[in-house]
């Protein structure tokens, strides 16, 4: 089973981040996956794929009833990401998928319905979870050519699905960045490769450089908080990407 | 229950599969035959008088590979429709298997809300699906015998053109040639319908 673990706590609101799982196949990337609630609502962010279902649905349904998860936000389109949709819709058949545009056609062949899909423009669009307003930020080519990023301006955090992420050796996968230079070297190699666009990139940096972020969540990896979200930022803004080397 | 459901519909596909490959072999056979009794009936043509009778059953012999392509085609159809129905059942399969794994690892409210998803999908999709296949059985069943029954016929055909040759004169060793290949022919699409029959049985009895 994976940890669950309340990450921001402001009344009726929370962040759960639901990480590591010690039974994990190790041929399945490791996904981290967060739920947003609000009072008696909640919107699952980065569900993942139907092979960790099982672990993360037995980690959530310890904190959470799964019935009322009435959102879904898919980043993009990956298995790691949504291939676990129709099993969520087990628990409700009316559950919302909000995913760009340009994948509401393509994400349906894991589940759902004409009416399950939510479409969000490129330009990004709100998201009302109970009471509270979530912000879809754009982040196309980061690295899907449909990406959204959902940030909360009331508990200060960007889930930022793969920007951010890091493949971590065993023993250094705390929840969050320890050591930001020990960390970092974790996560190069895949935004270096995974990351297509030089300009999408540096879009990206200045666009949430505005955001008042307390905490940037990967789908992959550990969470930055505090000082490092801008030193992770920072050290985006100089990474070379969309290079492959041999 | 899981086992059930999981090995059934893996199952299913697989016989799907391998009655298609079994349809296609007979329909090719079908064909070949169709040309064969095309070329007998020019032969009978050009041996006159003396090759009336084989004329007549080689007419016969096109007109039962005809019957027998219609035959496989909707055969063919059958199965076909039959593959969504099963990869429903693969799939749904599938979800079960997940959530079985996911009640195991779940305890509390997690695994009640487990057990009722599992409820509703045996309580209703799964024993559909099971009636569909039935259905769909029961009517492949009828259809390979059927089938066989024409093929009987076919072989009757083959064997009476084998006894007419012997009285086509001067043509009577090319007519029985013809014969021959019509008999050997027929008993290759035999074989492949004892096949499928043998095939079916030995899945219902598992």
């Amino acid at each position: 089973m994976k940890t669950i673990r309340v990450i921001h706590e402001d009344g009726a609101h929370k962040w759960y981040a639901i990480v590591r799982d010690p039974n994990r196949p190790d041929y399945l990337i490791d996904t981290n996956e967060y739920l947003v609630v609000s009072g008696d609502d909640a919107i699952l962010l980065d569900p993942g794929g139907s092979e960790v279902f099982p672990a993360v649905f037995s980690a959530l349904s310890t904190q959470f009833d799964p019935r009322k998860i009435s959102k879904v936000f898919a980043s993009h389109q990956d298995p790691d990401i949504i291939s676990s949709l129709s099993m969520w819709m087990e628990f409700n058949k009316d559950i919302k998928c909000h995913v760009s545009w340009l994948w509401s056609s393509f994400v349906p062949h894991f589940g759902g319905t004409r009416e399950t899909f939510i479409d969000i423009p490129d330009n990004g669009t709100d998201i009302l979870v109970g009471n509270h307003r979530l912000q879809a930020i754009p982040a196309h080519y980061l690295h899907s050519s449909g990406n959204f990023h959902l940030y909360d301006p009331k508990a200060k955090i960007l889930f930022s699905g793969d920007v951010g992420a890091a493949l971590l050796p065993p023993g250094e996968d705390a929840m969050f960045v320890e050591n930001f230079d020990r960390h970092i070297r974790h996560a190069e190699a895949f935004h270096r490769r995974w990351m297509g666009s030089e300009r999408a990139k540096r879009d990206w940096c200045t666009r949430v450089s505005q955001l008042d972020i307390e905490m940037l969540c990967p789908q992959h990896g550990a969470i930055y908080r505090g000082d490092d979200v801008k030193r992770f930022i920072d050290w985006f803004a100089h990474l070379e990407v969309g290079i492959l080397r041999s | 229950m899981m086992s059930f459901e999981g090995q059934d519909s893996g199952r299913e596909l697989r016989r799907i599969v391998r009655i298609n490959e079994e349809i296609k072999t007979v329909v090719k056979t079908a064909y070949r035959i169709n040309l064969m009794a095309m070329n007998a009936i020019f032969l009978a043509k050009r041996a006159g008088q003396s090759a009336l009778g084989f004329g007549v059953l080689s007419n016969e012999l096109r007109r039962f590979a005809t019957d027998l392509e219609q035959q496989m085609i909707a055969l063919g159809q059958a199965t076909a429709g039959s593959v969504a129905i099963v990869t429903a059942m693969v799939k749904e399969a599938r979800a079960v298997k997940v959530l079985e794994r996911a009640r195991t690892e779940s305890s509390g409210l997690g695994r009640d809300v487990i057990d009722e998803a599992l409820r509703r999908r045996h309580g209703t999709t799964f024993s559909e699906r099971l009636e569909q296949v039935a259905a769909l059985n029961r009517n492949l069943d009828m259809m390979i015998e059927t089938t066989a029954s024409l093929v009987e016929m076919g072989g009757v055909l083959a064997r009476s053109a084998k006894i007419e040759a012997a009285y086509g004169g001067g043509f009577s060793q090319s007519l029985k040639q013809v014969s021959s290949d019509f008999e050997g022919t027929i008993g290759e699409i035999r074989k492949s319908l004892d096949s499928l029959k043998r095939f079916q049985l030995r899945e219902f009895a598992a």
